[in-house]
Formats: structure tokens, C-alpha cells, sequence
């Protein structure tokens, strides 16, 4: 696995990002990613709009060859396979609990969470500190089957410190590294590692 | 006082109200109820003090296990069953309860005491053999969830308890006791373990509460809803949740248990199919809900089971509310003398009134328009714009002034940057829960889920309306209109009460305004005290925010130019709560 490798899978899952955002997805250094970046995008495998980049057809297709070429040995590995799987029951939940966060039931009608009702927010957030404890150790099974994947740890813990300390636009904000943003975006980053495709 | 069935223990029968203390919030509102004269299953409490006594010493204190055994009797006693028995089996819920509730404490256990023995004898009472399998399986999965805290895999329909407990001890590296006083016993060291667990610890730190209070534990019997044709489940708000009509409202599934309504298994029917079949039940349900509403000052909202013909309370609290239903519920119970008028406006935020003057369809604008696609309704509000399937091409256009509405299979993190653009999203695939969804929700915008495949391809280039509410994609542009704030009589009269006990005054206009929006760093909040200071009329930049109006109460400005006006005034007024 590259360096390159690593810069246009940091695209792949930050479409529309610049050097600095991909860099810290991809876990490369700034000044590293900035140089690859503009490489690849002279090798036509990404178009750069105001500094802002994303996979061409052609990249596309150069990264989905190497996802199944350096990834051949972690799909065959059954610790990973089987992590990967308790995964998915996890994200279940995870996409309930952050449903559960948006919206109220009220006696079987579906209207928006405003916020208001601060025991409910503390029992769906409890439930997010909850899951993400038990997922701790399978997500500590995925990284020691690809080290680069702490990254998403790191990113969660913040997500939900920053929930938790009170600022609850850390749990599903779609403008920052919210903790549903950096669950889905390590979703899709597994998926591509295994070669699999989302089920809604 | 309950009464004491040994140092640790108290059995609570309504005697009198406990030590809130010592017993914790959730067996106090239990002796509550039972004080109150309303029909709450038996329950008994492990006291806090037992709980101090594990976190001094590393073990439960001498003869709780007796103490828990003669709790454990006194349920038998109220509720005529057996804990283990083998005629009409009792199974219990276990939950933790400190004096004030905190994350990371213990969740529920629900149908503790289950056994293969137990479970043969709950499918006898029920005549409902899958269910007490089902009960079986509920409860492995939720001990090996929160007791021994592990993602359990699947535990398949079909097979055997013993399977279940072997996938169990394979995912968790612990076992499930098979007899129910070591369930009962392990779940109360469960929950005492729990109150020092990483977030109890942080949030006790955060908040300056002591580490040597403790947790007490609630044990309650269970009741059955689905025991026979004269029992069911359901929820009742004793007001309208949604509207905020002084009627009572709720759902009843008869012959079920709370868990199938929570599944969304069963549709349950309104509150009239318990008012046809139990007619006395659903009046003395009413009557609860009456009192529970005059002696805790606020809506209710209440779980109940009906048990054989007989009533239960499960719990109640400050029912969750609509913002149309806050608003009413505010200004009816100033009207019939509930509450006074400042705590009328603590129960009314500035978001929900942001939320009622949202632009939304035209009265009778939908009538006779034509339905394009329908889907499930995701998030509220109305989208109007061109549909375009590219998310790259909506955001160009949508980025150059056009009114755009995003239409995709499905969306993922690809799509998020023209999400954010968009009028409305809507999608072919996916349901309340999918990335479409959550996103939409986490960005304001209208979005309707799972129209079905291949229905919004060829809505390519239409303007379509899109209602978020109603689910639906309706061709061509709808009517849309603004609520106006001094016009809704409601509103009108918060907003005078508001401005009677506001820090500040909001005015719509003013001739003269130092306006945060020409500012460099207007829009930061952090920015506010130095920018604010001196300043007494202002205007734009960062007071758009709840956050920023309170930098500026806190700054001393004396006036806020901004419409509409009753959201700021809240604002200004939660910012002088403690």
C-alpha cells in the first residue's frame, strides 16, 4: 500500500475536500498529501476545482483495482471478516439511536426532535455512550487488522466528548465531523476495503 | 414510610413516600403513584446504602441475598406468582435509580426469572407458546447486552434457548445464570458496578455531584399484557402531543406487551378501541392521567399495561410535545390557573417558535394537485424546485440561484455536498433511518425516503413541491406561505408576557443600530463581548443564534432589532435562567 494509494482513498471518502481534509482522512502528512494531489490530478485521476478535489472516471476506477489488490490478504482474514460482521449489527443500532435523536414519537406519529426535552436527549445520548462502549472492542479488532482505521476512533471519541460536554450538534451535524459523520464515513471505508456494497 | 424488609431493603406499598435520597428518582416516583391511589405493579428497593457499602468494600453487604429473597416474597405475596415457579411464573424488571439520573448507569433488564421451566409455564398461562419463547429470548439478549455488555450476535427465531445462551457466552466469555435469584443477584452487582463506569464518573465529576452517593436498584414485577383477551399495552398523553388539544390522546394494542409497540411489529389501534372493550379501564385511566397532570404541574405522558381487566401504570413523566403543542399546552394551563405565566415561557423555546413560522403549504394548496411520487416522510418542511438526479449538477445550479430538488436512488457522503444546497431531498430507496434521512434531519432540509425504484428518474427537469410531511412529491409549484407571529393569538400573547420579564427589548425596526452583519467576526459568537461592549441597539451578524443573544444580554445591550421578535425574547429569557 502508498502513499498515493492513501490520497485518493482519502478523496474517495472526502469528495469535495482539499488537501487539508484529505490528508487528515488518509493520515498523511499536509505537505505530503498537497503533492500528491496535484500528481494526480495531472495524471487526470482527479479534477481540482478552488483547491477542492474529486475522482474522475478514470481514478475511480484505478482506486476500486488496488482496494481488491492490497486488500486481497485483510478479505481473507477471518478475524477481520468476522469483526466487520458484528459491525454491521452495531450500525444498526447506531442509525436507530441517531433516528431516535432527530425524531419524537409522540403516540405513534413521527415529528422532529427541537431539542426541548432534556431528560429524552440524556437517554438517546446515554445510548450513544453506551453503544459506543461496546463497540470499542470491536472496532480495537478491525485496526489491529488495519492500523490506519484508528483514525475513525479517534474521530468518535471527539464526536462524543464534545456530545457529551454539551455540544449536541456533535452527534448528527452533517457540516462537521459529527459523530454519525465519522460512523458512515468509516462504513464506507470498510466497505471499500472488503469490496462490498451499502444496504439500506 | 415503605416498609423495611432489612437494613439494605425497602418494599415500596405506597405507605408513604421514601427518602428520595436513598431509594432514587425511579422508586420515588413508584411510591409516588402508590400514594397517589393509582395502580402501579409491586415493587421493592435495594437501597443506595447497599450500594456505598460494594463501593467501599468490593462486595455486597452480609445478607442482601436474604434480603432480596424476601423481597422477592413480598412480590410473590401482591402479585400471587412464583419467581422460578412452575404454575404462574413471576418475572421481574431490574433498573438502577440514583437520586439524580445520570449516564451510564445500568439500563433496564427486563422478564428476569425467565427459565426453560418458567418459560413452559408462562406459554401454559398465555396459551401463547411463542411468546413466552420470544419473552426468553428478550431477555438473553438484553442481559447479554447490559449486564454483561456485548454485541451479541444474532439470536435466530428458531433456535433453542440453549442455543441462545451458548452465542451468548461465545460473544460476552460469560455465561447466563440459570437460576433466577443468581440472575436477580448478578443484575444488582450489574447496576452498583455501573455507577462507576467511565461516563457516571465524568458526568458526577462534571456536575460536582460525590462519587460516595450511590445508586439504589428498582426490582418490579412484570405484568403481561398479553396475558388474555382482557389485557393489552399502550401510551397515553393526557393532552394532544401534537396539536395540544385538551383531549387526552395515546395508542392500545390489545393482547401485546410494550416491546411490540416499541418494535413497530404491531400497528396499534387509538385510545376509543379501550374505551370500546374496557370501558372502566379506559376511565380509570383518564383519571390518572387527570391527577398525575394537576400534582405534577405539566402534560403527562404514560406507559400502561392492562392485566386481566386490571390497570397498570408503568411510568409517567413531562410528556414529549410537539412545537404547536408546547405553544398551546402554555398558554391553556395559564388560562385554567396550572401554572403562571414564567413558567409558561420556560416551557416554550425560541426553536419551537422558529419552527411554527416555517414556511409550509397554502391551506388547501394540496387539493386536487397531482401526486407524482410518494414516499415515506423523513423531515418536515416544503421543498419547491426543478428535480435533478446528478448531485454535482444540483449543486452547480442550485449554488448559481436556482431552486433545486435533489432526487437519488439512495445518497451517501458523495451526495452531502449538494444536499446541503437543495430545497428537498428525496430518494428511491431507504427508510427512517437511512443517510438521506439522518442527514436531511441534521440539515433542515424537507426529505421524503423509499419512493420506490425507478419513480424519480423520469422526474428529471420538473418542478416539483415537495411536502415533508405528508411524504409526498406534488407536480408543479405549490402555493407556499410564512406564518406571521402577531397574528396567531397565541403567539401574540407569549410574546407580551415575554417582553414583560425579557433582559432586553426586541423591536422590528429601528432607526439607528450598531448592525454585527458590516462587522469583521459579527458572525463568531466567541467574538460578542468585545464587539457588544458599549454597544446598546444592535442588530444581524451572530444574533441570529440562541448563543448569540445570550453574548449580548450578557454585554448589556439594551435592544435587539430582529424579526421575528418572540424568538429573541426567549432567548433573551432562558439566558437568565440559572
Amino acid at each position: 500500500m502508498n502513499d498515493m494509494h492513501l490520497a485518493l482513498h482519502g478523496v474517495a471518502l472526502k469528495k469535495h475536500a482539499n488537501a487539508a481534509a484529505v490528508a487528515a482522512a488518509a493520515g498523511l502528512e499536509l505537505e505530503r498529501a498537497d503533492a500528491l494531489l496535484k500528481e494526480a490530478a495531472a495524471g487526470a485521476r482527479l479534477a481540482e476545482a478552488q483547491g477542492a478535489y474529486v475522482l474522475t472516471p478514470a481514478g475511480r476506477m484505478i482506486l476500486d483495482n488496488q482496494y481488491s489488490r492490497y486488500y486481497g490478504a485483510l478479505r481473507a482474514d477471518a478475524a477481520f471478516v468476522a469483526a466487520y460482521a458484528r459491525f454491521e449489527r452495531v450500525n444498526l443500532e447506531l442509525k436507530q439511536i441517531v433516528t431516535d435523536w432527530q425524531m419524537l414519537d409522540l403516540g405513534g406519529q413521527k415529528v422532529r426532535n427541537d431539542h426541548s426535552n432534556a431528560d429524552y436527549d440524556a437517554a438517546v445520548l446515554d445510548r450513544l455512550g453506551d453503544l459506543h462502549e461496546r463497540f470499542a472492542p470491536i472496532l480495537t479488532q478491525l485496526i489491529e487488522g488495519l492500523p490506519r482505521l484508528a483514525i475513525h476512533r479517534r474521530k468518535l471519541e471527539h464526536a462524543l466528548e464534545e456530545a457529551e460536554a454539551g455540544r449536541i450538534e456533535w452527534i448528527s451535524d452533517a457540516k462537521r465531523e459529527s459523530y454519525h459523520t465519522v460512523w458512515f464515513e468509516m462504513h464506507e471505508d470498510l466497505l471499500r476495503v472488503l469490496g462490498r456494497t451499502r444496504e439500506e | 414510610m415503605s416498609f423495611e424488609l432489612g437494613p439494605h431493603t425497602l418494599a415500596i406499598d405506597g405507605s408513604g413516600l421514601p427518602d428520595r435520597q436513598l431509594v432514587g428518582g425511579k422508586a420515588w416516583s413508584i411510591a409516588r403513584m402508590r400514594a397517589l391511589g393509582l395502580s402501579v405493579p409491586p415493587a421493592f428497593v435495594v437501597t443506595a446504602r447497599a450500594c456505598t457499602h460494594f463501593l467501599d468494600t468490593g462486595a455486597v453487604p452480609a445478607g442482601l441475598a436474604e434480603e432480596l429473597a424476601r423481597g422477592v416474597g413480598w412480590l410473590e405475596e401482591a402479585s400471587g406468582c412464583r419467581f422460578g415457579g412452575e404454575e404462574r411464573p413471576l418475572l421481574v424488571s431490574v433498573r438502577s435509580g440514583a437520586a439524580i439520573s445520570m449516564p451510564g448507569m445500568m439500563d433496564t433488564v427486563l422478564n428476569l426469572g425467565i427459565t426453560e421451566t418458567t418459560e413452559a409455564a408462562l406459554g401454559r398461562v398465555t396459551g401463547d407458546p411463542r411468546f413466552a419463547r420470544d419473552t426468553h429470548r428478550r431477555f438473553l439478549e438484553l442481559y447479554g447486552r447490559i449486564v454483561l455488555k456485548g454485541v451479541l450476535p444474532e439470536l435466530g427465531e428458531d433456535a433453542s434457548p440453549a442455543d441462545w445462551r451458548k452465542a451468548i457466552e461465545g460473544a460476552t466469555g460469560q455465561g447466563v445464570p440459570a437460576d433466577p435469584g443468581a440472575q436477580l443477584a448478578a443484575a444488582v452487582t450489574a447496576v452498583f458496578e455501573s455507577w462507576n463506569s467511565r461516563r457516571a464518573r465524568r458526568y458526577r465529576q462534571h456536575h460536582g455531584i460525590p462519587d460516595s452517593l450511590g445508586t439504589a436498584v428498582t426490582v418490579q414485577a412484570m405484568v403481561f399484557g398479553n396475558l388474555d383477551e382482557r389485557s393489552g399495552t399502550g401510551v397515553l398523553f393526557s393532552r394532544n402531543p401534537l396539536t395540544g388539544e385538551r383531549a387526552p390522546y395515546g395508542e392500545y394494542l390489545a393482547r401485546a406487551q410494550g416491546e411490540d409497540v416499541v418494535s413497530g411489529r404491531y400497528t396499534p389501534q387509538p385510545l376509543s378501541a379501550l374505551a370500546a372493550q374496557l370501558p372502566a379501564v379506559h376511565e380509570e385511566l383518564l383519571a390518572a392521567a387527570a391527577t398525575l397532570e394537576r400534582e405534577n404541574g405539566d402534560v403527562q405522558d404514560i406507559e400502561f399495561t392492562v392485566q386481566a381487566g386490571k390497570l397498570y401504570l408503568l411510568q409517567t413523566r413531562a410528556a414529549k410535545r410537539a412545537p404547536a403543542a408546547a405553544l398551546r399546552f402554555a398558554v391553556d394551563m395559564v388560562a385554567e390557573g396550572g401554572i403562571d405565566e414564567a413558567t409558561a415561557l420556560s416551557r416554550v423555546t425560541a426553536e419551537q417558535v422558529r419552527t411554527l413560522l416555517r414556511p409550509r403549504l397554502a391551506d388547501g394548496a394540496a387539493e386536487g394537485a397531482r401526486c407524482l411520487a410518494r414516499g415515506e416522510a423523513a423531515c418536515q418542511g416544503v421543498g419547491v424546485g426543478i428535480v435533478v438526479t446528478n448531485t454535482d449538477e444540483a449543486e452547480r445550479r442550485a449554488l448559481a440561484g436556482e431552486a433545486v430538488v435533489l432526487a437519488r436512488a439512495t445518497t451517501s457522503p458523495d451526495d452531502v455536498h449538494g444536499m446541503i444546497v437543495c430545497r428537498a431531498v428525496v430518494t428511491e430507496q431507504g427508510g427512517a433511518t437511512s443517510h438521506a434521512a439522518v442527514v436531511s434531519r441534521a440539515l433542515g432540509v424537507a426529505c421524503v425516503v423509499g419512493c420506490g425504484e425507478g419513480t424519480l428518474a423520469a422526474l428529471e427537469g420538473r418542478v416539483v413541491t415537495v411536502d415533508g410531511a405528508s411524504g409526498c412529491l406534488y407536480d408543479g409549484a405549490l402555493p407556499v406561505v410564512a406564518p406571521d407571529e402577531n397574528a396567531e393569538p397565541a403567539l401574540a400573547l407569549l410574546t407580551r408576557w415575554a417582553e414583560a420579564r425579557a433582559p432586553l427589548a426586541v423591536v422590528a425596526e429601528a432607526a439607528e443600530a450598531f448592525d454585527l452583519g458590516n462587522v469583521d467576526g459579527g458572525e463568531d459568537v466567541a467574538r460578542l463581548p468585545e464587539l457588544l461592549a458599549g454597544k446598546t441597539t444592535v442588530r444581524g451578524g451572530a444574533i441570529a443564534s440562541d448563543e448569540g443573544v445570550k453574548a449580548a444580554v450578557a454585554a448589556g445591550v439594551r435592544t435587539i432589532v430582529a424579526t421575528p421578535r418572540l424568538p429573541v425574547l426567549l432567548a433573551a429569557l432562558e439566558a437568565t435562567r440559572p
